[in-house]
């Protein structure tokens, strides 16, 4: 009985050392997650910062007509299609129509 | 039996036992009792680390979400002077990484300070030489820069912020509040070797980000207006321009351009001559576009017709010993007609007509001397004289577009009134505010600021703008396929040492909207001082049909002919 208790308190004894340990070694965890994340965060803003640069309608436009040749459409080259039964668009897409749509694609992208 | 001398040891060895437990329990009772708050705090200076963390400034992003301002974690460099063994071999290291000259760091790294900032918000890459560079006493930390990545584009609305920060000019400036990242201290706790084991309190450590803005406005839109304004600046040899595009029936601000234009991404170099917003911070006489809204208020007081004959005093008339002229010599003819031909004498005539009260009273009512009250800083109220003030030509004048101070955006606004059936709609930029969740704070929904004229004047006025771009003075504003209701304007300009109308200094402007049926847009061009040709109708008029028709195509907005090709396909 009593090498029984004995034997429970070490086992106790350990368990707690081992739970401090522990607890040590996932707060080293934790933070090397943590830089991990800020230092992906920092990625990311960085590269959306370079993707809004390149998509700049300035940069766009440039690219079209020097390096590919393009040119705006003159008169009479843009003709809108408007299927049968389909009025012809008058307004302009309510933002918070734009906002949704975005929502719904960056959801299917998620997926 | 211990003799006497081995007795008086005895006592000697007590005594320096007592002694030196007496030490040590003076020495504990210092340590723990007497020293201990100090000597806890020293501990945890040790231990830990307190960080003031500030969260990310709020994204500002255009009506489609496109990003037009962010901030991204940079570099900054620091040194502590007080740990630096030899200051000018750090400088000459740091030198070429820098880019600063090297006397200039070494004067700073030779201050009698423990903390110097040596370059701020530096290239993520010019960070990476440092850090293989690892110099002692030199210290890198990473800090919020805000970035514009489309550069000038919405410059002027958009302002900037300061190295920390803070709002400084444009919507920066009106929104700070909101934009503004929450600041934080964290206590870190480090271990023997000085590495971060973890926060005290997790949840308190990532400060809350300042909250996003949704513009009104379209990247698209204002990148063909700032083109096309560029183009007829620099073709013009203008001092500067200005356009504004309007969605009438909201008073949303779809573009907001302004000439010269500038980066806000590098604002050191500039004076606040670059960077003021002219759209709502300068004044101008606008002339002719003036006589739109002296007309509308003449339709709605029922003192002239669209068909009422009036007569042009054959280009001069005498006011108050002072001539007005005209430029061609017209006779008879109806009031539509005087407005498509853009008659001061026939303006003026009107003005009188109408007396000083009533013309008052609707050019307050069009907005004229008051602010808009658009988000954005820096709006001034123009110039309005109450009548008590004005001159015994003053009520000519006036009809005329003179001897009043208007803003581009008050005038821009004054016309989408009329493009909105007389209903004036108050301006704005932000739609909407987003905390960092992307849930909604704020909302703003276009607002009514009253009804100027009735539905039947606005109607008739569109109709004689309609005329001003198809037989008068506009007729260069003219979109193939659209219909575009407009007006002149051409202003001479105060010469600031004479005092004098200018005969070489004018502002030729054009203000609008299309299509006249339904009107989508309406925009004013102004072109400030344009060397050569001055006309509205020669320099602005132009650049109306060009922002015009790309931005219509770009929105997909039906032309005449379009429709009747959509319409005879149905019926085959």
């Amino acid at each position: 009985m009593k090498t029984v208790t004995i034997m429970a308190g070490v086992l106790l004894v350990f368990v707690f050392v081992w739970e401090r340990v522990d607890v040590v070694r996932l707060g080293y965890q934790i933070e090397r997650l943590k830089t991990q994340k800020i230092l992906l965060e920092r990625e990311r803003d960085q590269l959306q910062v370079k993707f809004s640069a390149l998509t700049a309608p300035e940069r766009i436009a440039k690219v079209a007509t020097e390096k590919l040749g393009l040119v705006p459409p003159q008169q009479g080259q843009v003709l809108m299609v408007h299927l049968p039964g389909e009025a012809p668009s008058l307004s302009l897409p309510p933002v918070e129509q734009v906002r949704l749509a975005r929502q719904e694609s960056i959801g299917r992208e998620r997926e | 039996m211990i003799a006497g001398p081995s007795r008086g040891r005895r006592y000697v060895l007590l005594l320096l036992l007592l002694c030196g437990f007496s030490i040590i329990l003076f020495r504990l009772v210092t340590l723990q009792v007497l020293q201990a708050a100090e000597l806890t705090a020293k501990a945890d200076r040790q231990h830990q680390k307190t960080v003031s963390f500030e969260g990310a400034r709020g994204m500002v992003s255009d009506r489609h979400g496109k990003v037009l301002a962010m901030n991204v974690e940079v570099p900054s460099v620091f040194g502590v002077p007080t740990s630096l063994e030899s200051p000018s071999t750090v400088a000459r290291h740091l030198s070429p990484v820098l880019q600063i000259r090297s006397n200039e760091l070494e004067k700073k790294l030779r201050q009698d300070k423990s903390f110097v900032w040596l370059a701020r918000k530096i290239e993520p890459e010019q960070g990476r030489r440092l850090e293989q560079l690892s110099l002692d006493g030199i210290g890198v930390v990473m800090e919020g820069r805000r970035f514009y990545p489309k550069g000038p584009l919405l410059a002027h609305v958009l302002g900037f912020s300061g190295m920390d920060g803070q709002g400084l000019e444009g919507l920066e400036r009106r929104y700070d509040s909101h934009l503004h990242g929450e600041k934080r201290v964290t206590v870190l706790q480090r271990d023997a070797l000085g590495r971060t084991v973890f926060p005290k309190g997790l949840a308190e450590q990532a400060p809350t980000p300042g909250h996003a803005l949704t513009l009104t406005v379209d990247e698209v839109i204002q990148y063909i207006a700032e083109k096309e304004l560029e183009e007829a600046v620099t073709h013009t040899r203008a001092k500067s321009g200005t356009i504004i595009v309007m969605e009438p029936s909201s008073g949303a601000i779809l573009a907001m351009a302004v000439s010269p234009r500038f980066d806000p991404n590098v604002i050191a170099a500039l004076t606040p001559d670059r960077w003021r917003n002219r759209a709502l911070t300068d004044t101008y006489e606008p002339g002719s576009t003036m006589k739109a809204m002296v007309a509308a208020a003449a339709l709605e007081e029922k003192v002239m017709t669209p068909d009422s004959m009036v007569f042009g005093e054959n280009g001069q008339m005498v006011i108050a010993s002072t001539t007005i002229h005209d430029h061609d010599r017209l006779g008879w003819m109806t009031f539509s007609e005087a407005i498509q031909k853009s008659s001061n004498i026939v303006a003026a005539k009107t003005g009188m007509a109408l007396g000083e009260q009533k013309l008052y009273h609707y050019l307050q009512a069009f907005g004229f001397g008051q602010r808009t009250e658009i988000d954005l800083p820096g709006e001034v109220n123009g110039l309005l004289k109450t009548p008590k003030d004005w001159g015994r030509r003053s009520l000519a004048s006036i009809s005329m577009g003179q001897e009043i101070g208007v803003t581009p955006l008050q005038m821009v606004s004054a016309v989408a009134t009329l493009a909105n059936g007389g209903v004036m709609m108050k301006p704005y930029v932000v739609s909407e505010v987003r905390d960092q969740k992307g849930r909604l704070l704020k909302e703003v929904r276009s607002q009514v600021k009253r009804r100027i004229v009735s539905p039947d004047t606005a109607r008739t006025m569109t109709t004689i703008l309609e005329g001003v771009v198809t037989n008068g003075t506009g007729t260069k504003a003219a979109i193939p396929g659209f219909r575009v209701a407009g007006k002149t304007g051409t202003a001479q300009k105060i010469d600031p040492r004479t005092g004098a109308y200018s005969s070489t200094q004018f502002v030729g402007s054009f203000v609008g909207y299309v299509p006249a049926e339904s009107p989508r847009l309406a925009m004013i061009v102004i072109v400030d001082e344009p060397q050569g040709e001055a006309w509205g109708g020669v320099v602005a008029a132009p650049v109306f049909r060009r922002v015009g028709e790309q931005v219509l195509n770009y929105l997909g907005v039906s032309r005449d002919d379009t429709v009747k090709i959509a319409l005879a396909m149905r019926d085959h």
